[in-house]
């Protein structure tokens, strides 16, 4: 049984695949744990992450941010992360606060992983 | 001794709000929550099944939902510091046109121009502000009070 209830974590050689678990991240109980576990990963799994986001219809500005506290606390430590496949309406979010220049966001999980191995 | 803003007669603040709130609603919520952030999720739920009832479309649903989740958890967390016997008054009317809430916290308020914009370079990864950004793009009309504790939000069904 997986140690986690809010993500989905597998590892695919040399990059950790995270998807995201709940369609509409906005329980603030349900944020709390999803910023628990996703702060857990830094020491878990130190190198390169994907957050697949195929799953997410819906993210409130606090779940957000735990994904913002993720990408500070990782790249911090030498670690990198990208994310791929977010529906348009997830985009547009991202796009709206100018995070998509913060974020690095792929299209599909194939190509971030790509990315990642090869470190373009 | 209560807000003094909370005992203010239900005003609009804005002409303009006030003319669109001169309508034929469908459903008006009044009440007064508790400072808890799982009724408010419920009460968001609630607004959400009724936008779907009266069939409004896809974008517009997440418009208002997202901008509910920011107006009403910033009212529970920041405004009432999630202090269960500070209530948050909730004043919303829906119909298949338009949506409309006012959301007041018995808080001391902030000012909104004070918040940094998070689409600039120096504030991109700070976590505060984005809530208030978000609200401003989806929402037709977002006033607030003098005072900063309370927020009106209006949305025109945009098909």
């Amino acid at each position: 049984m997986s140690e986690f209830e809010c993500i989905d974590v597998r590892d695919a050689s040399e990059v950790s695949i995270v998807r995201l678990v709940d369609e509409k991240v906005m329980d603030p109980q349900r944020v709390q744990k999803l910023g628990e576990e996703l702060l857990t990963l830094p020491k878990i799994k130190p190198g390169r992450i994907l957050i697949n986001m195929s799953n997410v219809k819906f993210l409130s500005s606090a779940a957000i941010n735990k994904l913002l506290i993720l990408e500070k606390r990782l790249s911090k430590q030498g670690g990198r992360i990208k994310f791929s496949n977010l529906r348009p309406e997830v985009q547009e979010v991202f796009n709206i606060t100018n995070l998509n220049s913060v974020f690095d966001i792929c299209e599909a999980e194939e190509d971030a992983i790509e990315e990642l191995r090869s470190n373009t | 001794m209560p807000n003094r803003d909370l005992t203010l007669p239900h005003l609009p603040m804005n002409d303009r709000i006030a003319r669109e709130l001169d309508h034929q609603w469908s459903k008006v919520w009044d009440l007064a929550i508790p400072s808890d952030p799982f009724i408010g999720t419920e009460f968001i739920k609630n607004v959400l099944d009724e936008l779907e009832l009266l069939n409004w479309p896809d974008r517009d649903r997440f418009a208002i939902h997202m901008s509910l989740e920011e107006a009403i958890m910033n009212a529970i967390k920041h405004g009432n510091c999630q202090q269960t016997d500070k209530q948050v008054l909730i004043d919303a009317r829906i119909s298949a046109a338009k949506f409309y809430i006012r959301v007041t916290d018995e808080g001391p308020g902030f000012n909104p121009h004070d918040v940094p914009d998070p689409t600039l370079e120096e504030n991109l990864t700070k976590t505060s502000g984005r809530g208030l950004k978000l609200m401003r793009i989806y929402m037709n009309f977002v006033v607030y009070n003098s005072v900063g504790n309370q927020v009106e939000l209006l949305k025109i069904r945009q098909d």
